[in-house]
């Protein structure tokens, strides 16, 4: 696979309330990801957009939206999954030869949508929405309580990830500010109101308002765009069977897939050593466990044996991950700017050492049925 | 960079306006089964990929592809979800051929899947909110309800059709009796292909003519159906093509370029596209693609074209801005038979969309029966042959569109 | 920015009705739920059965057809999972309310787990692996309801 360059990106500060609509959210998003590549509006070739009708509350949901995203008089299109997945339909547009600027958006606004029930509407309509006990509350039990008894890890051990990503939270500026807890503990974290047992409340990923945009061009364009870009080299993506009955909730079949594909294609043998940066879509503490588990950062089981602090074995969500903030139909796309952050040494306040080779992952779908991973590296 | 691109078979699910002998999974994989089918010794295992879509206000289900992951095979599989409206079976066609263009490892065929099962939900509350939004906004400014439908920002679909009818009727001097020919010419032809849904083999002119008006010019005889249905289409690599049918089908351009919105303007500001018959981004996605393909004739060198038309009007305004007849003379190549199934340039020999609407599968069903015509399988095949074929769709607030144009002969030009 | 802000509220409610076709796999289901009976279907190639029954066995990607491979289960079943949660979720709205406990079941003779409510039972009684059998709400009327929930067994 050819390399693909980030060469603009730009996050609006996440909110559970903002104070502005979502016309103004995207333009900002993708006006500041342009200029920040120098660019205007003529330059943009093709437009990826991700926003989900259901979370919008409405049909056809790119399509007033196509002013304020850059798409007018621009090849447009929609993905309706995870912003990670516009990225990858961006990627393809790239390496097909076909356009020469991407720009590639995504968010929502959950202040205004009922989150939970949206996510309902996921559900086999013929069999177990009548009944409402499959949801994404209940499934984040079912995981848990799945991985916990496999394993035999402690609720205490998932709760220290839920720790380290709010304190890393605290050191990211765009992060949603009930996220950003410097001094939470253990203890807190476990005494937090029951979401689903053994699920608490703080090991949940909060959804949020939220938009970003980032921009990608061939290798040649890249390097005239920008002096320092971040390249695309690898990417992989699988959706896994939909009912839970039918999946090993303790493990993540999807992300073991997607790790294969994109580790294989660019020669990565042994990720844990080869990778320094990994900002994973985690929808629940445990599932930073499974996730990394699934991509061999560590063997089945002990996922919480990883050092994964900033500058630790291998620096996992320096961002504070999802937990950070989880605006739907971006987060994934923020994971990505993260990670490109990190290689281009721009995460002040919680940078990596070094940081050559990352991976960024987004999800969808109920305990992250369908998963997709990009691997990055820094251009210096 | 990229590789070339063909399709290798298309597939289709009996369509109706009730298909209650199956829910939505199980409609999918009828298509799924029917595409396989036409292309004997491709079976799943040779799918690398998947792209699906619909248009998901229509059934009730977000993202329903994580749900019918096993009835379109894709257990374990990449797939990507893609939605745009009224748009989608392009959009997803389009994504399908550019998940193979991109090359990416071990991704070289792709299944892609577009559906509706509009029986299940309300077809108009579908529609309407499109911009539920919007209409709001110009509550509280004080306009009701009943005046935005004077405006024609509301009543959706037909409400902002019959103003682009008008528009269109009055820079081209058509008549209604020309709309209600397009009409009888799309259901003449949905009668002799197997899986459309108006079949009407002898309907008259008159007849069209004879029906109550929904919204000056469309009458109820004018307007597409609602239907469930699904369609797929096997796109792969050159060489793979060659393997798995006898006519591969080159995708040598495609293109979708977005417009303002029509009418109302994105939070009832208003907008650019003050006559939405103008249809510059149709205008521009027919550049583009064209170029892609090295055509600088369109009318000289397309052969046969499928156009998205749920509304008569729309046919006559796509074929002249798709520049395969001058402007204002489509009406009379529709009077000359100029493009029946046997004339000189053959449009929607399987009925369109005015025939047939299950509307997030339309707009794959015109590149797929585009494509069909040329691989010589359609089943109402045009008696010429066709090398080079366009497949379009369009949606949105007036404002989406996409165009695959398609040739049995491969355009080599990498950039 | 002024200090007078007038911000007008528009409340409203479009309806939209949604009816499902379950198809006729899950009609035959539903029939027998009725019956207080529980029926899968088996896959021709690995023999995997389903409940609820389907037509396409994800594994394989073979049809499996409708007049065959149909299989009578018992109404018992083992618990593989279980969660306890405050929330309740409809198509509107999410709200707290009483513990709710739902247990996954893996049904005796079937490959696959059903998610339903375990009734008669404290939260410290629930085991992984304990034996459960169904509780039939009182009149059926051929939906997913009429499993009323697991008890123990």
């Amino acid at each position: 696979m050819e390399k693909v360059g980030i060469v603009g990106y730009y996050q609006v500060k996440l909110h559970s309330d903002a104070n502005y609509g979502r016309y103004e959210m995207i333009f900002e998003a993708v006006r500041g990801a342009v200029d920040m590549a120098g660019l205007k509006k003529k330059d943009i070739s093709t437009v990826i957009s991700c926003t989900n009708d259901y979370y919008d509350g409405r049909t056809i949901s790119n399509c007033f939206t196509v002013e304020v995203g850059g798409g007018y008089m621009a090849d447009e299109s929609k993905v309706e999954m995870d912003g990670a997945h516009a990225v990858l339909y961006g990627l393809m547009r790239i390496l097909s030869g076909n356009h020469k600027l991407a720009v590639i958006w995504g968010g929502s606004m959950p202040s205004c949508f009922p989150y939970h029930s949206t996510r309902l509407f996921e559900t086999d309509p013929t069999w177990e929405r009548p009944l409402t006990y499959v949801n994404d509350i209940t499934s984040a039990g079912f995981q848990m309580r799945s991985y916990m008894e496999k394993y035999g890890v402690s609720a205490e051990e998932i709760a220290s990830i839920a720790v380290k990503n709010r304190k890393n939270a605290a050191k990211n500026p765009l992060a949603l500010v009930e996220a950003q807890n410097s001094n939470i503990d253990v203890k807190e974290v476990l005494a937090s109101d029951i979401y689903a047992d053994p699920v608490t409340e703080l090991m949940v990923a909060q959804p949020c308002d939220g938009v970003a945009a980032l921009l990608l061009a061939p290798e040649r364009q890249a390097l005239k765009i920008t002096d320092n870009p971040v390249w695309i080299t690898g990417v992989g993506y699988s959706q896994e069977a939909y009912y839970l009955g039918d999946r090993n909730l303790y493990e993540s079949k999807s992300m073991e897939l997607a790790g294969k594909t994109a580790f294989e294609s660019v020669g990565i043998k042994d990720p844990k050593s080869e990778i320094d940066v990994a900002e994973l879509f985690e929808a629940y503490a445990h599932e930073e466990l499974i996730l990394s588990e699934a991509l061999g950062l560590a063997e089945k089981g002990k996922g919480a044996s990883i050092n994964s602090e900033i500058n630790g074995d291998i620096s996992i969500n320096p961002s504070g991950g999802a937990t950070g903030g989880n605006p739907p139909c971006a987060t994934g796309l923020i994971r990505i700017i993260e990670a490109a952050k990190q290689l281009r040494g721009e995460a002040n306040g919680y940078q990596v050492k070094n940081a050559k080779k990352a991976i960024a992952s987004g999800q969808v779908g109920m305990c992250a049925q369908n998963n997709i991973l990009f691997v990055l590296e820094g251009g210096n | 960079m990229g590789r070339q691109v063909a399709i290798a078979s298309a597939g289709f699910s009996e369509h109706a306006s009730k298909r209650s002998d199956v829910n939505m999974a199980e409609l999918v994989s009828e298509a799924v089964e029917d595409c396989l089918k036409n292309a004997p010794g491709v079976e799943f295992n040779d799918i690398d990929a998947f792209v699906n879509g619909n248009m998901p206000a229509f059934e009730g289900v977000n993202m329903p592809e994580l749900w019918m992951t096993d009835w379109m095979g894709a257990r374990n599989k990449p797939l990507l979800r893609v939605t745009t409206g009224g748009t989608t079976g392009g959009t997803v066609a389009i994504a399908g051929y550019y998940t193979v263009a991109a090359n990416l490892p071990k991704i070289d065929t792709v299944l892609a899947i577009a559906f509706e099962q509009q029986s299940q939900g309300d077809t108009s509350v579908g529609l309407a909110s499109v911009a539920y939004g919007e209409i709001s906004i110009l509550n509280t400014m004080g306009i009701p309800y009943d005046q935005l439908s004077r405006l024609l920002s509301a009543g959706a679909a037909i409400g902002v059709a019959a103003y682009q009818a008008t528009n269109y009727m009055r820079k081209t001097k058509t008549t209604e009796e020309d709309l209600a020919r397009v009409v009888v010419q799309n259901r003449h032809n949905a009668a002799k292909t197997w899986w459309t849904h108006l079949k009407m083999p002898n309907l008259t002119v008159e007849e069209v003519l004879d029906t109550p008006y929904i919204s000056f010019p469309l009458r109820y005889g004018m307007v597409c159906p609602a239907s469930d249905g699904a369609c797929a289409m096997l796109f792969t690599t050159e060489e793979k093509a060659k393997d798995m049918c006898e006519i591969p089908v080159y995708v040598n351009g495609v293109a979708s370029v977005a417009n303002e919105t029509a009418v109302l303007g994105y939070d009832g500001s208003g907008s650019g596209q003050i006559d939405p018959s103008d249809q510059l981004g149709a205008m521009k996605s027919a550049e583009i693609a064209y170029n892609q393909a090295g055509i600088s004739f369109p009318r000289k060198e397309i052969d046969y074209a499928e156009v998205y038309s749920p509304f008569p009007n729309q046919e006559l305004m796509w074929v002249e801005k798709l520049g395969l007849f001058e402007e204002t003379t489509a009406p009379k190549m529709y009077k000359t038979g100029v493009t029946s199934l046997k004339g000189e340039l053959p449009i929607n020999c399987s009925g369109g969309v005015n025939a047939t609407n299950a509307i997030g599968a339309s707009a794959m069903e015109r590149p797929a029966e585009a494509a069909l015509q040329i691989m010589g399988k359609a089943d109402n095949q045009v008696p010429k042959t066709v090398h080079t074929s366009i497949g379009h769709g369009w949606g949105g607030s007036l404002n989406l569109c996409t165009l695959m144009v398609m040739s049995d002969e491969p355009q080599r030009k990498w950039r | 920015m002024s200090e007078n802000k007038v911000i007008v509220a528009n409340k409203g409610m479009v309806r939209a009705d949604f009816n499902f076709w379950v198809g006729q796999y899950l009609d035959k289901f539903f029939d027998n739920l009725e019956n207080k009976k529980i029926v899968g279907n088996k896959c021709p190639k690995c023999d995997d059965v389903f409940v609820p029954p389907r037509k396409i066995c994800g594994k394989c990607n073979v049809v499996i057809p409708l007049d065959q491979n149909w299989v009578e289960l018992p109404d018992t079943g083992t618990l593989v999972n279980y969660t306890i949660t405050p929330y309740r979720v409809n198509d509107r709205t999410d709200r707290k309310a009483k513990d709710l406990l739902l247990g996954m079941i893996h049904i005796d003779g079937s490959n696959t787990s059903i998610v339903y409510r375990l009734l008669n039972l404290e939260p410290s009684e629930v085991k992984i692996g304990m034996k459960v059998k169904i509780e039939w709400a009182e009149k059926t009327k051929g939906n997913p309801s009429d499993i009323k929930g697991f008890v123990k067994m």
